[in-house]
């Protein structure tokens, strides 16, 4: 079995372009949440996302003009492109050796937006031809391993809030095993279009205030979008290259509830962070660190904590929880890679980024999350969790690399 | 005053009979939500409706799953109604 370890991290998130504009965004309790208006939702409800800023489009305007490419394949190029060059990563690194594994939750929203309105609204048949190829899931993926000439294993998981962690996890797999040398694996989402935006107002999970996780007064998440991607490679080609390796990933679990499509299941929550913990063969004591799935939704709150508790034990002691949901919002497909470079900067900073706009510890949940203010963290290993629609759960561990 | 809290009232209970496919007459205010077999989709039409016919959003948080039975829906719905009305008004 070979071990794993990630040389590359890129992201496009609220925050800005950029691991640096992420991390900074995170650890300074710095949101990207701000208005949104959707001229196609008569009365909206609910006002705010965590959209990506003028600047960011401004920034991009020059790749979102590509007339075969959504936006969801534009941010994923856009974060492989940094991850690629942080890992310093050459053309004769791709080929079959390098796999692409790259999720989504809702692919090419707007192009599927913006031509249904052309079709139903406007009841023109002179729609977008290239609408079929910038809608299907896997556009991202293979954008990316069209830009890079990767021609290795390519996969797209589509497991709605665990689309990113489950491409982190499948890549380490896959890297373990040997059916591959390097991997550009992560999530991308651009999701915030005004008919993916009314449907989730519909379902009422998102709040029309502020995304407050494991507050007593929280009462809805609040979305977002962008893209997170790793260069992921095993430890024999990161070292034959001489790559600075930035952490090693030790451990993954993922298992199914099985049981609600909505409500999670804390038992089954806590059986995937203990397979993954089993994975990486440590003990929970070793984690110092826990970017929760946090969505700041009634349920997914009080479930993870009791989760948490049944693998960490019932006070916590040792072990940091945050969500940084409030400052990238949750950004579905991508949610699990965005958070994912978080709990890795985490790692490398020893710093575990705040739970912010949190007013008041819920007795039915009991915790502190790092509240509003970054905490120091001593620990050689930390967690991210993504709990998904569907009954789908998936926990990644990262641990420091000391060779 | 009086009538008008009871006209919304009897709005409200025809509203969650509806939305949740129950029998008007089956409905009591101290009916459980649960024995009613009134489930989170159910709910999801609920919130739904209130806010086609009163325009207030209302998100899932900790007062609405304390929730169990008719009156604490109905006494909820009222209270998010008229917190909004005001809101409108200000």
């Amino acid at each position: 079995m070979n071990r794993v370890v990630v040389t590359g991290m890129g992201a496009v998130s609220a925050c800005g372009l950029g691991v640096p504009a992420l991390w900074s965004g995170a650890v300074n309790g710095d949101s990207g949440v701000r208005p949104v208006d959707f001229p196609a939702i008569e009365n909206q409800r609910v006002g705010t996302a965590a959209s990506l800023s003028d600047q960011t489009l401004s920034d991009l305007s020059e790749a979102l003009k590509h007339r075969m490419r959504d936006p969801v394949a534009v941010y994923a190029v856009t974060a492989a492109e940094q991850a690629v060059a942080q890992a310093g990563l050459g053309e004769g690194d791709f080929g079959d050796a390098c796999g692409v594994v790259v999720g989504s939750g809702f692919g090419g929203a707007k192009t599927l937006d913006d031509n249904y309105f052309t079709f139903a609204v406007d009841r023109k048949m002179r729609l977008d031809p290239m609408a079929v190829p910038k809608i299907m899931m896997n556009a991202s993926a293979s954008w990316v391993s069209m830009e890079f000439g990767a021609t290795g294993p390519i996969y797209t998981p589509s497991t709605a809030c665990s689309s990113g962690s489950q491409a982190i996890g499948l890549a380490y797999q896959m890297l373990k095993s040997g059916a591959m040398q390097r991997c550009l694996a992560g999530g991308s989402e651009a999701c915030l279009v005004g008919g993916v935006f009314r449907v989730w107002e519909l379902l009422r999970v998102m709040t029309a205030d502020k995304n407050r996780p494991f507050s007593k007064d929280r009462n809805g998440m609040t979305l977002g979008e962008g893209a997170g991607i790793l260069v992921m490679e095993t430890l024999e080609s990161a070292r034959a290259r001489g790559a600075e390796i930035l952490c090693e990933v030790v451990g993954y679990g993922t298992n199914s509830d099985a049981g609600d499509l909505l409500r999670p299941d804390p038992q089954r929550a806590s059986a995937c962070m203990t397979l993954a913990l089993q994975d990486a063969g440590l003990d929970p004591s070793a984690v110092g660190y826990v970017n929760a799935h946090g969505t700041g939704t009634v349920a997914n709150d009080v479930t993870e904590v009791g989760a948490l508790r049944a693998v960490f034990g019932d006070t916590l002691d040792g072990v940091e929880v945050s969500s940084t949901k409030p400052i990238h919002g949750h950004a579905l497909g991508a949610a699990g890679a965005i958070e994912a470079v978080v709990t890795i900067k985490a790692l490398r900073h020893q710093m575990a980024p705040p739970t912010i706009n949190f007013n008041e510890v819920d007795p039915k949940v009991n915790l502190d999350p790092v509240a509003n203010t970054a905490r120091p963290i001593d620990t050689g290993a930390v967690m991210s969790n993504s709990l998904a629609f569907g009954g789908i759960n998936a926990s990644l561990i990262f641990a420091r690399f000391d060779g | 005053m009086a009538s008008e809290k009871t006209d919304l009232s009897q709005e409200l209970l025809e509203l969650v009979a509806r939305e949740g496919m129950v029998d008007l007459s089956e409905i009591k205010p101290e009916s459980r939500l649960e024995d009613l077999d009134i489930q989170s989709a159910d709910f999801v039409m609920i919130l739904m409706a209130l806010e086609e016919e009163y325009g207030v959003y209302i998100s899932v948080d900790n007062e609405l799953t304390d929730v169990e039975t008719v009156q604490d829906l109905l006494t909820l719905a009222q209270t998010k109604i008229e917190e909004h009305q005001k809101e409108a008004q200000a």
